[in-house]
């Protein structure tokens, strides 16, 4: 039984993604500037990200459940973006070439810069792609089936 | 003629270029009168920046074709397609494609052909921000970027009237050299100014095309949690600002994002359609 109600709770944690504080912010009791703060977190508070709801996170952070603005995180642990923590580079046969000095990563990846450099024109898939292409009326009925409302918008300055 | 007259400007600059210490002898208006007279000659028209942007469009596929998946293909270029509709350059050959390769990335070729990997793909949750990512790429479109970018070069690298040929024949030498260098530019990328100005306006569009304007910044929080050694996304570091800076500098955007920010993220018919 026991077992069971972990199962059900896996979800849950899978969904969890560690994130941290960049800048001092207040943790909402709901997603707007005029709900009641549940906690002031000081930067590098380090948090775990549960939903997304426009501008706005929800958090469990060290005072409690809330809504954070979205664009006071980082998301990743407070070490996730420091050079050399994944490695990932290493697995990879790094190669140096002669006078240029630049790192090329060899393997097959096919978007790297040296290949999109060196890449051969390829008309059989460019005539796949037009084929592809969507007109106005069907873009239009698509956005209505996504109940997709166009609104004016301008630029900004 | 044209072709005469931009020899001769240019003798007479090399000319002038000797004698620029020379009091009284204004070097930049000549320089500037030099510029403008190569400008003249070289300015692409719509049918041309098509032209170039099929032929560019061909090499990238060279190095990664299309996921063979015609599902997904139509289901991005009906977001794609819906996103242009909402732009100042509505009736371009609109074309989007999505790569078939792990990498990250997204490029925009002049025309209006847009292309996403699988990588980026795979690595979203919603459409509102396939639409980010996606209305950041028009914007590149809209306002030239690579094509200016590439006529620029191609000035300093195509000597005198070979830009015209290259943009005449499109069998020659010339044509190839152009081309070849307009694919490289998207292993070196852009200037920073023309990323930032991509992400305002790419989220202006995607807010008019009704969508959950947080998309962008969405996808940019999570591209900031993958590790900077990660080779899978090293060249979309390489030819970006970090996306820490690009978020920062769409805080100035904060109150059109909060504007539309309670929109359609449609996490539903992105899995349905993207997922495999």
């Amino acid at each position: 039984m026991k077992f069971l109600a972990l199962l059900l709770l896996l979800p849950l944690l899978a969904l969890a993604e560690p994130a941290t504080v960049i800048r001092a912010t207040d943790l909402k009791k709901e997603p707007a500037t005029d709900s009641a703060t549940v906690a002031s977190l000081a930067e590098n508070t380090a948090i775990e990200v549960l939903e997304r709801k426009g501008g706005w996170t929800r958090v469990k952070a060290p005072g409690g459940e809330g809504w954070v603005r979205m664009l006071a995180l980082r998301l990743g642990g407070t070490t996730a973006a420091k050079p050399g923590a994944s490695g990932v580079t290493e697995m990879f046969n790094v190669a140096r070439t002669g006078t240029s000095g630049t790192q090329v990563t060899t393997g097959v990846r096919g978007l790297d810069a040296e290949q999109i450099a060196n890449a051969q024109p390829n008309p059989a898939e460019l005539a796949k792609l037009e084929k592809f292409a969507a007109d106005r009326e069907a873009a239009s009925g698509f956005a209505s089936q996504g109940k997709l409302s166009p609104t004016s918008v301008d630029y900004p300055k | 003629m044209k072709t005469l007259l931009l020899f001769a400007a240019l003798a007479f600059a090399a000319t002038a270029h000797a004698q620029f210490r020379m009091p009284n002898f204004d070097i930049n208006k000549m320089v500037d009168t030099v510029k403008n007279v190569g400008k003249a000659v070289k300015e692409i028209d719509e049918p041309e920046e098509i032209a170039i942007g099929k032929d560019v469009a061909s090499r990238l596929l060279g190095a990664a074709p299309l996921v063979a998946d015609a599902r997904l293909q139509r289901y991005v270029n009906q977001v794609g397609r819906w996103l242009a509709v909402q732009t100042e350059r509505p009736d371009l050959p609109w074309q989007f494609g999505v790569l078939d390769s792990p990498n990250v990335n997204a490029f925009a070729v002049p025309g209006g052909t847009i292309f996403i990997t699988r990588g980026l793909l795979e690595r979203m949750r919603n459409e509102a921000e396939l639409a980010g990512v996606l209305g950041h790429e028009i914007v590149h479109v809209l306002r030239k970027h690579h094509l200016k970018a590439i006529q620029k070069g191609a000035q300093s690298s195509l000597a005198g009237d070979a830009m015209s040929m290259a943009l005449k024949d499109r069998a020659g030498p010339a044509r190839d050299k152009l081309i070849a260098f307009g694919t490289e530019m998207y292993s070196r990328g852009l200037d920073k100014g023309d990323e930032l100005e991509a992400d305002r306006l790419g989220i202006v569009i995607a807010a008019r095309a009704g969508y959950d304007a947080y998309g962008l910044p969405s996808v940019l929080q999570t591209l900031q949690a993958m590790s900077a050694q990660d080779s899978a996304i090293a060249l979309m570091f390489k030819t970006h600002p970090a996306p820490g800076e690009r978020l920062a500098a769409l805080e100035a955007m904060q109150p059109t994002l909060d504007a539309y920010a309670s929109r359609p993220q449609l996490a539903d018919r992105f899995r349905a359609q993207a997922r495999r």
